[in-house]
């Protein structure tokens, strides 16, 4: 009995050890790799913010006049169709499968 | 024998007087040991609890990483996850002149960085003695350059800015800033606590795409028909998720500018109007939610026009039949018949139903720039004129949420900016009956598809719109005037499913010469406006909207 309380006290002791020292080195690894990831995550931002600035609907309709002739025109949602793949065939559809009430 | 008798039996008495580990000594010895161990054990329990504790609030403040950065504010980024609203940190480098030890190679030096600059100023600024900057938000090759001078004298300093990449589109959702980070309108005021405090950033429920198209119609009729201004709202009937709303005219927000000009109110939130013939759908809604009305109840010798106090009440449409049904009521628009419906309700019954649809009182809303609808006493002629939308004051965005709730089959819904992926009417109250929403929601289409409709210029194929206008005359002091006009037109789309309203109002609207209507229920065009109305106006607006962000709902937002 004696030796048995001995053995899991002593076994809790190590095993407290072990998991402290694995916490640790588990934790360095994750301060690295935040630490890394964090200049990541601010060029993203501004990369990102970079991106909607010049994608903005506002400047892409300015690059359209300035580089196109041709004016934007609106898509006829009737005239949009939809793409089936079914194993190896595609089928093509209406988007719209039937117009209600057209008048 | 005597030797015998006395005899002494020496006997051993070895076990009584040798050393014996008693079995008392034994167990104090080994719960000694035994106490040790378990202090140990105790130790170790609360290191390893305190280790646990430590790893758990390391990962609370992961969270917020930056917060305690003076002037830190969150980002805002709309439904795609686009920036409306980011935090840059910029860097701003200035000289002490007090520090330059060589004044005329520290010029030199600055001319190859920055080749553009007035130096003649720069060298009088160094003769000056006194701190200045030599260049704010300063780019990072030129930091890096001048950085590579070694100069003690070049300070920089790094200061965090507000960006607001989408400039006017979005100027009264998200609102300013003033000099000290607080937030002074829009969400930046409502959510000014929230936005110092979390690290990540706040999504919103708009989408930039389509908030952009709107605004493009509104601009483009804003000087069509020369409007005062003009507000325009999409939401979602199921959710209450706030696609756009646009409120005509707007500022752009990186310019920082002081916004006085009443012009520039928040027509969709804060503006609060007498919206006119768009309140007889909700007339004729609680009709039916009471039972008093069916779609077909007619209403028979209906007059001309009515006296009410000194107030006469009249037909706009002078062609309009004296025997009508409830449903030719709504879809012609008819002031005498509204009133007729509204007198079988009672007040009572009317002011419930408005109460119920958040009509009556002001919004509970993500901004606070919300206006508050005028309260006045209810009686006979009150009755009468609320009816068909007169002597009754709401704004664009209670208006919108009424119709969605009529439209989406009766549930409440709170109107939002904020993205809480809720799905479609998630634990929300049924507050009116299914039926009327589905009776209604064909009133509307025919008001959009039939002749005798007022709203034709909306009938944008494979939409089914469906919709009602509203003509309001400005109210001045003792009365109205026809010189200023608030023209609305509320629609939800498709009807057989609704899944939108959109609401597009027009604060005072002149009519136009020049513009070409092309006709939906009938081949042809017209040439200039022909009568200064909402079926005229803001149909016709709602119309080319419709046709703009159509395909982009249908297919983007096809799984919501």
């Amino acid at each position: 009995m004696k030796k048995v309380v001995f053995a899991i006290i002593l076994v809790l002791i190590l095993g407290t050890s072990l998991v402290k020292n694995s916490t640790k080195a588990i934790e360095d690894k994750i301060f690295m790799v935040n630490e890394n990831i964090r200049p990541l995550k601010s060029e993203l931002g501004d990369i990102l913010l970079e991106y909607n600035y010049l994608s903005s609907p506002d400047k892409l309709t300015q690059y359209q006049t300035q580089y196109f002739e041709k004016d934007l025109v609106k898509i006829d949602i009737t005239k949009i169709k939809k793409l089936t793949k079914k194993s190896n065939d595609i089928k093509v559809s209406d988007f719209l499968e039937k117009i209600i009430d057209e008048r | 024998m005597k030797d015998k008798k006395n005899n002494i039996f020496l006997e051993e008495y070895e076990n009584e007087f040798s050393y014996k580990k008693s079995k008392t000594n034994l167990n104090i010895e080994f719960n000694r040991i035994a106490f040790i161990f378990f202090i140990f054990l105790v130790i170790s329990i609360i290191y390893s609890t305190q280790l646990l504790h430590l790893g758990s609030l390391k990962i609370q403040n992961e969270i917020k990483p930056s917060i305690t950065k003076k002037n830190y504010r969150a980002d805002i980024i709309d439904r795609n996850g686009n920036y409306l609203v980011k935090t840059v940190s910029s860097i701003d480098v200035g000289i002490n002149p007090i520090e330059v030890i060589d004044k005329k190679k520290l010029l030199i030096n600055l001319q190859l960085i920055f080749p553009n600059k007035n130096y003649i100023k720069i060298s009088k600024k160094l003769e000056k003695n006194k701190y200045f900057y030599l260049e704010k938000k300063i780019t990072a090759d030129n930091y890096e350059k001048i950085m590579m001078l070694g100069d003690k004298s070049i300070k920089s300093e790094e200061k965090l800015t507000r960006i607001y990449p989408q400039k006017n589109l979005f100027s009264h959702i998200i609102g300013q800033i003033d000099d000290d980070n607080n937030g002074i309108s829009g969400l930046e005021k409502s959510f000014d606590k929230k936005l110092k405090q979390i690290g990540e950033p706040l999504q919103l429920t708009v989408d930039t795409d389509i908030q952009f198209l709107i605004r493009e119609e509104l601009i483009k009729f804003h000087s069509i028909f020369r409007s005062k201004g003009s507000a325009a709202i999409l939401m979602n009937v199921n959710n209450g998720e706030i696609i756009s709303m646009v409120s005509y005219p707007d500022f752009d927000l990186n310019k920082r500018e002081t916004v006085n000009d009443i012009d520039f109110i928040n027509r969709a939130t804060k503006g609060v109007y007498e919206l006119g013939s768009v309140f007889k759908t909700f007339t004729v809604a609680a009709g039916l939610e009471e039972g008093l009305i069916k779609t077909d109840t007619e209403f028979l010798n209906l007059e001309k026009r009515l006296k009410c106090g000194k107030n006469i009440i009249s037909e706009y449409d002078k062609k309009i039949p004296s025997d009508l049904t409830v449903e030719q009521i709504l879809i012609r628009s008819g002031n005498i018949g509204s009133v007729r419906i509204a007198q079988k309700l009672e007040i009572d019954k009317l002011k419930l139903f408005l109460e119920k649809i958040g009509i009556l009182s002001k919004i509970d809303f993500d901004i606070e720039e919300v206006g508050e609808p005028i309260p006045f006493r209810w009686g006979k002629c009150k009755l009468a004129t609320v009816s068909f939308g007169h002597g009754i004051t709401t704004t664009p965005l209670q208006l919108a949420k009424g119709y969605a709730i009529i439209a989406n089959g009766g549930f409440e819904i709170k109107p939002s900016l904020i993205k809480k992926n809720l799905e479609d009417n998630q634990n929300q109250k049924r507050i009116i009956k299914e039926g009327v929403s589905k009776q209604i929601n064909e009133i509307l289409r025919k008001i959009v598809t039939t002749k005798e409709g007022t709203a034709g210029f909306a009938n944008i194929k494979g939409y089914e719109v469906g919709g009602k206008t509203g003509t309001a005359e400005k109210s001045i002091a003792g009365g109205y005037t026809r010189k200023a006009k608030v023209n609305t037109f509320a629609s939800i789309f498709p009807t057989s499913k609704p899944k939108y309203v959109m609401i597009v109002l027009l604060d005072e609207p002149k009519t136009s010469e020049d513009y070409i209507y092309k006709y939906k229920n009938k081949s042809g065009s017209y040439k200039g406006t022909p009568f200064n109305t909402a079926g005229w106006t803001s149909v016709e607006v709602a119309g080319k909207i419709i046709q703009k962000i159509g395909p982009i709902l249908a297919t983007k937002y096809i799984e919501n």
